[in-house]
């Protein structure tokens, strides 16, 4: 029991850490090209990224099951190779990324829009291209808004169970994370395993919560989140 | 477009550019060799759109040159022309805006060494600039404070510091002190004399203040509607009723004539004199500056004695007498000779000259009075300032 509760507890850990290290880069990518970009297109490519927000957890699940089903479009069959998806623990990773994605680039996209652009301007003017400023200077400043971003997103992982239990299962020592552990042992009528299992997703919770707290963007001393001014 | 031979550390600016705005297109064309050029206007004019268009933040379309080097516009080399629009990155130019604009994430030595980079890929040591700037702009305190432990002033002379540090070719200064108020901005002021004169940056400045033009700019360019309208000395052009005074005509706030000179005060007891001082050498201090002309002022200001400093002197306060004037309770009477008498909306103004090194003075006659006392270029009259109407600016 101890040892099968130690496997959950590792497994959960390694799906939401994975899923949260997958999807930082691009989410970070997305949310500074929606902060400080417009193109034709961006309310779609907006409302598509939210879009795992408000769909049931199990329709997103659906969808990953119907994409990598054996005659799906990313199956067996169409690439020539099984990505071994289905039924694993990668599924489980799939489906916590999918699910936390919307999250983490919102996130991040707040946590950008409130980096002054002049500031970025004033870098410019001092000698630092594109790219050192950013490094320099916008990721510095949206720096506590993005780890709050990746602490969010693996909040989600640990606790996505729709898609997860469409797209992995919900095989014990295999795929079963701790959401979906809770769910069966409560199903079984095992409430002592069910509290054991939710007091250890409240430490989780709690635990990522202080953190995110802690990180919350302070004021940075009279120039964050000024407009750019536009006068002649 | 001349293609004259320019001299390889020529630091002259040449702008020809045209850059649409809301109300109207900004198109300003001039060529500046001041170490200090100031543009002058009412807000609105397009001085901060032409400040962006020089440092490459706006997108214009013409000429911007610095010296040798060709920002914006066609370059010519050996018969073949090549588009040029350098990012502002490869501008080198140091930008100071109205509010700082400092990295909230760095110390303030890190705000100064921001442009570190750029001045080492230069080829410049930037440490021996960087001490240099600490000492004249008295940063040393502040060195380890975060930007959000400094006061505006304190601010505004760490954005100037560090705009050096990056060894720029240019300065470019958004009314740097407009975020001040008044005695804070008069304390600043000589922080910047002492940039442009230790420093040899050279540098252009957008200002609306016509003591901070006086004071720190050789040349002026008047903006009104995104076009020039006078370009020249800035005494001249702020103590001209046909330049200032058709910004009031205009229904803007306006500065009024007023004229700024340089000084030094000297205390004889109870009693206070600006003595002034030939134009262009007051930081010297020799003696040998002064032109032999005192103005009594009010001994309360809490000046030194032997500080330089600006006196201002408001046209509407000044008097003209054409015999010299008896029984007054006005201390300064001198003689003056009048260089011209300029139309002006409610009267005329008369520039008088008090000694030949000194620009002139400007001073508010009411209509009909320049006629009724025969007054001309040349006449010989008597300049009178009441002693509160000499206002002390500095210490510098």
């Amino acid at each position: 029991m101890t040892g099968a509760l130690l496997d959950i507890l590792l497994l959960t850990l390694r799906v939401a850490a994975v899923s949260t290290a997958l999807v930082l880069g691009p989410a970070v990518a997305l949310g500074y090209l929606l902060a400080r970009h417009d193109f034709r297109g961006k309310r779609l490519v907006s409302a598509l990224v939210g879009l795992p927000l408000v769909l049931p957890p199990t329709a997103v699940g659906f969808l990953l099951l119907r994409l990598l089903a054996v005659d799906g479009p990313l199956g067996r069959e169409r690439l020539g190779v099984d990505l071994g998806l289905l039924l694993s623990w990668k599924g489980a990773v799939l489906a916590a990324a999918a699910m936390s994605i919307p999250l983490v680039a919102r996130t991040a996209r707040v946590a950008f829009e409130a980096v002054d652009p002049r500031l970025e301007t004033m870098a410019q003017t001092l000698g630092y291209g594109r790219v050192g400023t950013f490094v320099r200077v916008t990721l510095p400043l949206a720096g506590r808004g993005l780890a709050a971003a990746a602490i969010l997103g693996f909040t989600r992982a640990v606790g996505e169970f729709g898609a997860t239990v469409t797209v992995a299962g919900n095989i014990p020592g295999r795929t079963q994370t701790l959401a979906a552990a809770i769910f069966s042992a409560q199903q079984v009528g095992d409430e002592a395993r069910a509290d054991v299992l939710m007091l250890v997703a409240l430490a989780i919770g709690l635990a990522a919560i202080w953190i995110a707290e802690a990180l919350a963007p302070r004021a940075t001393g009279g120039t964050g989140g000024r407009v750019p001014r536009s006068r002649s | 477009m001349s293609h004259r031979l320019i001299h390889a550390d020529s630091t002259e600016l040449e702008i020809d550019v045209t850059l649409p705005l809301d109300r109207f297109d900004l198109r300003v064309a001039f060529t500046s060799n001041a170490p200090s050029l100031g543009l002058f206007g009412p807000s609105g004019a397009g001085k901060t759109s032409l400040l962006e268009v020089i440092a490459g933040l706006r997108r214009a379309r013409g000429r911007v040159r610095c010296g040798s080097e060709v920002w914006l516009g066609e370059h010519r080399e050996e018969d073949r022309a090549r588009s040029i629009d350098r990012s502002p990155s490869r501008r080198s130019v140091g930008y100071v805006p109205q509010d700082g604009l400092l990295f909230p994430h760095w110390t303030v030595r890190r705000n100064l060494l921001a442009g570190a980079p750029r001045a080492r890929a230069a080829g410049v040591d930037p440490s021996a600039r960087f001490d240099e700037v600490v000492t004249l702009l008295e940063l040393e305190p502040l060195l380890e404070r975060p930007p959000s432990a400094l006061s505006g002033g304190e601010r505004q002379r760490v954005a100037l510091g560090r705009a050096l540090c990056s060894r720029p070719r240019l300065l470019l200064l958004d009314e740097p002190l407009a975020a001040l108020d008044l005695p804070l901005r008069r304390r600043l002021l000589p922080f910047l004399r002492r940039v442009r004169d230790e420093l040899t940056v050279p540098m252009v400045l957008v200002t609306h203040d016509p003591v901070e033009a006086q004071v720190l700019c050789d040349e002026l360019v008047v903006l009104r509607d995104g076009r020039v309208v006078a370009h020249g000395p800035p005494r001249r052009l702020l103590t001209d009723p046909r330049i200032v005074g058709a910004e009031a005509s205009a229904g803007r706030s306006a500065p009024g004539l007023e004229t700024v000179l340089p000084a030094r005060l000297r205390r004889r007891g109870e009693v206070a004199h600006a003595c002034l001082l030939a134009e262009g050498v007051e930081e010297r201090g020799a003696a040998a500056d002064e032109v032999g002309v005192e103005l009594r002022v009010r001994a309360a200001d809490s000046v030194d004695d032997e500080t330089l400093v600006w006196i201002r002197l408001h046209a509407d306060e000044l008097l003209l007498a054409v015999e010299p004037p008896r029984g007054l309770s006005a201390r300064n009477v001198l003689p003056a000779r009048v260089l011209e008498i300029v139309p002006a909306p409610n009267g005329s103004v008369a520039r008088v000259e008090l000694a030949p090194e000194l620009p002139s003075v400007a001073v508010e006659l009411a209509a009909g009075t320049a006629d009724a006392l025969g007054l001309h270029a040349g006449s010989a009259v008597h300049l009178v300032a009441k002693a509160s109407s000499v206002r002390i600016v500095g210490p510098g």
